[in-house]
């Protein structure tokens, strides 16, 4: 990797403390770059501190020992730079697709020095980006799982983050649906521009099919406690498509990645 | 179908018994259309109305913000908890006899009361309301930049904002309840000749001229404010929460 580092966790560690149970020990010695531009995927089996991680580089939780930084910067807490896309979608019920696009943008600092017709114009292009045209007016609850998770999708990219951060936002949905966001993903994280132009994604999945479609580079966990077991070059050529799925290269990496993990996850489907 | 039948019964008692002074359907519509045109039934409506309002504004506007706050930060809700949950269960009745003393047989005493029925629902449920709110909403405005205040405006109100209704269309009814026992025990104490509103006018009735109809009269009025005050209530929250309408 020649690119500049823009992510790195330094020997990071987390425990939780549970009062009168023993100390859980969720991630252990996880060191890892991330470049600007790159599109890092962490896979792993339930349980292996994969979200623990991705909270810590959001600055929703802290490591115990180890430093998280960005930029060389160390990060002690949430920031409007990293945004963060969850799994269960975390649209305000209380707003319509357009209020919720709006959001950060409104209240946060994404908006400063936003007058009142750039942010509609920010707001209107990232609603046509996901394809939500007509459905500004909607209520999530009006909503289906697609669709929501394309207003998250553009809430995040409305506020314009350097660092998007996702934590498993296509799990929910039916295959079908997963396989056209998964594409619509990345033609809107822009996957024909250079990596310098390009958002730096960590994206948290445990569908390894997903992962290969998706990543330069794929980090595979283990549990018990969560540890870095290898990181996957996926040298699949961008854009990829469905003709990408058919290729015999993703076949065989999504192959490799699974024996990595195998073992694992079918120890925790019997214990 | 249920009410007709039960008014056709209570008729029906009523007139087997024949007593004169026995309250039945017919007497009751004849004492309401005369309290009516006489213009002391919306006298008396209007001016506890008045008081309700007043005193609900008053439990709104203290115990929304302080729900909130006791909802959003722990320090708040361990130090002001046992206050509340020490107080809420002293009847607002029963602080009639320190309102009066204070502020005299009155509409402030009457409003004091009001408020302090009103403010406990309001408050549990705000704090409930508060509580409630899903933590990844709290985690995504926090990690697009909000600070602690601006999480609370922006996520804790609107997010509290159906249990708060629930609240105030509790408190609107124990409002409403509080009054008429209010005016009810000020006018005991004030003779008859205290400060109006519907309980008054039922004590009169009660303590004075001994008539069974126009109590039932004010008995029904009661009744059917509380209903309308439910539905204007219910209605304005609505206004305020169109996600919520399915």
């Amino acid at each position: 990797m020649s690119e500049a580092i823009k992510l790195r966790l330094e020997n990071i560690g987390k425990r939780f403390d549970v009062a009168g149970a023993a100390r859980t020990i969720a991630v252990q010695d996880f060191t890892l770059d991330v470049a600007q531009g790159e599109f890092l995927v962490i896979v792993g089996p339930s349980g292996c501190g994969k979200t623990t991680v991705l909270n810590m580089l959001a600055g929703l939780e802290l490591p115990t020992t180890g430093t998280v930084s960005l930029n060389g910067r160390r990060i002690t807490g949430p920031g409007p730079e990293r945004g963060v896309m969850f799994q269960d979608y975390a649209l305000f019920p209380w707003h319509t697709v357009w209020g919720n696009v709006e959001f950060g943008l409104r209240h946060g600092p994404a908006g400063d020095g936003l007058d009142a017709a750039a942010r509609e114009r920010r707001v209107r292009s990232h609603i046509d980006l996901v394809g939500l045209s007509g459905s500004e007016g909607k209520y999530p609850h009006q909503l289906s799982g697609g669709m929501r998770q394309r207003v998250a999708l553009a809430r995040l990219m409305a506020n314009e983050p350097a660092v998007l951060l996702m934590d498993e936002p296509l799990a929910a949905l039916d295959a079908q649906t997963r396989i056209i966001l998964q594409e619509e993903l990345l033609r809107i994280w822009g996957q024909d521009r250079p990596s310098a132009e390009r958002r730096t994604v960590v994206f948290i999945t445990h569908a390894i099919d997903e992962a290969v479609f998706l990543a330069d580079r794929v980090a595979v966990m283990t549990t018990h406690p969560g540890r870095l077991k290898a990181v996957i070059d996926v040298p699949l050529p961008r854009p990829r498509d469905d003709a990408t799925r058919a290729q015999s290269q993703f076949q065989a990496l999504s192959q490799h990645i699974w024996g990595l993990i195998r073992d694992e996850a079918y120890r925790a489907t019997v214990t | 179908m249920l009410p007709l039948a039960l008014v056709f019964v209570w008729q029906t008692w009523g007139v087997i018994t024949g007593n004169p002074r026995t309250p039945v359907p017919t007497r009751v519509v004849a004492a309401a259309l005369q309290l009516i045109e006489s213009g002391e039934l919306p006298l008396a409506i209007v001016q506890s109305l008045g008081r309700v309002f007043a005193g609900f504004a008053i439990a709104a506007l203290l115990a929304i913000p302080l729900g909130l706050a006791m909802g959003s930060f722990r320090r708040v809700e361990r130090n002001v908890d046992p206050l509340v949950e020490s107080f809420r269960p002293i009847a607002a009745i029963a602080i009639l006899p320190l309102a009066i003393l204070w502020l005299g047989t009155g509409t402030p005493a009457a409003v004091l009361i009001v408020a302090y029925a009103a403010f406990f629902p309001i408050v549990v449920n705000t704090v409930a309301g508060a509580k409630r709110i899903s933590p990844t909403l709290l985690r995504a405005a926090a990690t697009m930049g909000l600070n602690r205040f601006k999480v609370i405006r922006t996520v804790v109100v609107p997010g509290a904002l159906p249990s708060i209704g629930v609240g105030l269309r509790i408190a609107m009814g124990v409002a409403w309840t509080a009054i008429v026992a209010a005016e009810l025990a000020v006018g005991a104490k004030a003779g008859g000749g205290g400060s109006g509103g519907i309980g008054q006018m039922m004590f009169v009735f009660y303590a004075y001229s001994i008539e069974l109809n126009r109590i039932v009269v004010c008995m029904i009025a009661v009744g059917l404010v509380a209903l309308a005050l439910d539905r204007l209530l219910r209605g304005g929250l609505r206004f305020f929460m169109p996600w919520m309408a399915r």
